[in-house]
């Protein structure tokens, strides 16, 4: 004999990872350790600007980086030259990463053995948005050479995001602009930090350590 | 595809739930998302079968997704609930608050929940 039943069950599809995520989060900031994720889509300049941040910061902090591609270790190699401890993740064709390969990355290391902690997410603007991976900050990151309407296009990755970093600002002109993309980030949430860089020329690279809360000296 | 992680991550929920009951098989499981979250519904169903293909206690089941309505969470005055019908015209995903009419809202992209799983059950 067999019989259906019906269960109610009445729980978010996400939790899993969402109580993965904030535990993460929670042991981050208990340990005084500062966790970011920095998401864009590819070719936005996303790892420039950890090697950037990572050659400003390796002198007075450890810095520890997650690398998400789906293949390669090309970033992971790059920033690791910029004074980072860095780990490559592999995704093979998935889209974005989660609490959990964050979590299997830092059961590897010594959490105590770093100051601050990044993660370069997969290259893209849709998937990441929805899958929290317990950092304290995301920053989304686009250049103006992704068009004027780059984040009215995807809004959501934005709403998720405490800081816009507007790249490639050194060849602002007549063809690329900033402008648009500067009023839209503050527009789609009042309370974004939206800032401007140039990895290439270190342009604001200080304003957006600052806005992560990293104390540094000035440069000379 | 996010949408497979989403339903990878719907199939380890309904794992734990299968391991409770004499199971023989998954029927059907009914999940409920506003319309903002970022789920193609077919894309879904879609992961779920490549996912549950090998898996005999899934083999014929099905997933179903029923639309919910969405909710915001306003800025200015910490109203949560439906938005008004109306959005920003020039900005996707910015609603009204009905409270205050402040557009400078969240909106809730997670709400996905597991509503149901029909399971055929051994008496047994």
């Amino acid at each position: 004999m067999v019989e259906i039943k019906q269960i109610s069950v009445k729980k978010k599809a996400y939790v899993v990872n969402d109580e993965l995520a904030e535990n993460i989060r929670n042991k981050m900031k208990t340990k005084n350790k500062r966790f970011f994720n920095v998401m864009g889509s590819i070719g936005s300049g996303k790892t420039l600007i950890l090697e950037r941040i990572a050659e400003r910061l390796s002198p007075y902090y450890k810095v520890f980086v997650i690398n998400g591609d789906v293949a390669t270790t090309i970033d992971a190699d790059r920033i690791a030259k910029c004074g980072a401890t860095t780990v490559q993740i592999n995704t093979g064709g998935g889209c974005h990463l989660t609490a959990s390969l964050m979590q299997k990355e830092f059961d590897k290391i010594n959490i105590d053995d770093y100051d601050i902690f990044f993660t370069e997410n997969v290259g893209n603007l849709i998937c990441p948005a929805a899958w929290d991976v317990g950092a304290a900050k995301n920053i989304v990151v686009v250049s103006i050479t992704e068009g004027e309407y780059v984040i009215k296009k995807h809004p959501i990755i934005f709403k998720g995001a405490q800081i816009a970093v507007i790249n490639k600002c050194d060849i602002e002109g007549e063809d690329f602009d900033s402008k648009t993309l500067v009023e839209d980030a503050s527009k789609i949430k009042s309370d974004m930090e939206v800032i401007c860089t140039s990895a290439k020329t270190k342009q604001g690279i200080d304003d957006l350590i600052t806005a992560l809360g990293i104390d540094i000296p000035k440069r000379e | 595809m996010h949408e497979y992680s989403l339903a990878s991550a719907i199939v380890t929920q309904i794992e734990e739930i299968v391991e409770k009951y004499n199971v023989i098989r998954v029927k059907k499981i009914i999940v409920s998302a506003s319309p903002y979250e970022m789920i193609i519904p077919d894309l879904l169903q879609e992961a779920y079968k490549i996912i549950t293909h090998e898996m005999e206690k899934f083999k014929d089941s099905e997933l179903l997704m029923e639309i919910k309505a969405a909710e915001i969470t306003c800025i200015d005055c910490d109203y949560t609930g439906k938005p008004t019908e109306e959005g920003d015209p020039e900005f996707a995903y910015n609603f009204l608050c009905p409270k205050c009419g402040s557009r400078d809202t969240h909106i809730n992209m997670k709400q996905m929940t597991i509503e149901t799983v029909d399971l055929e059950l051994s008496e047994e």
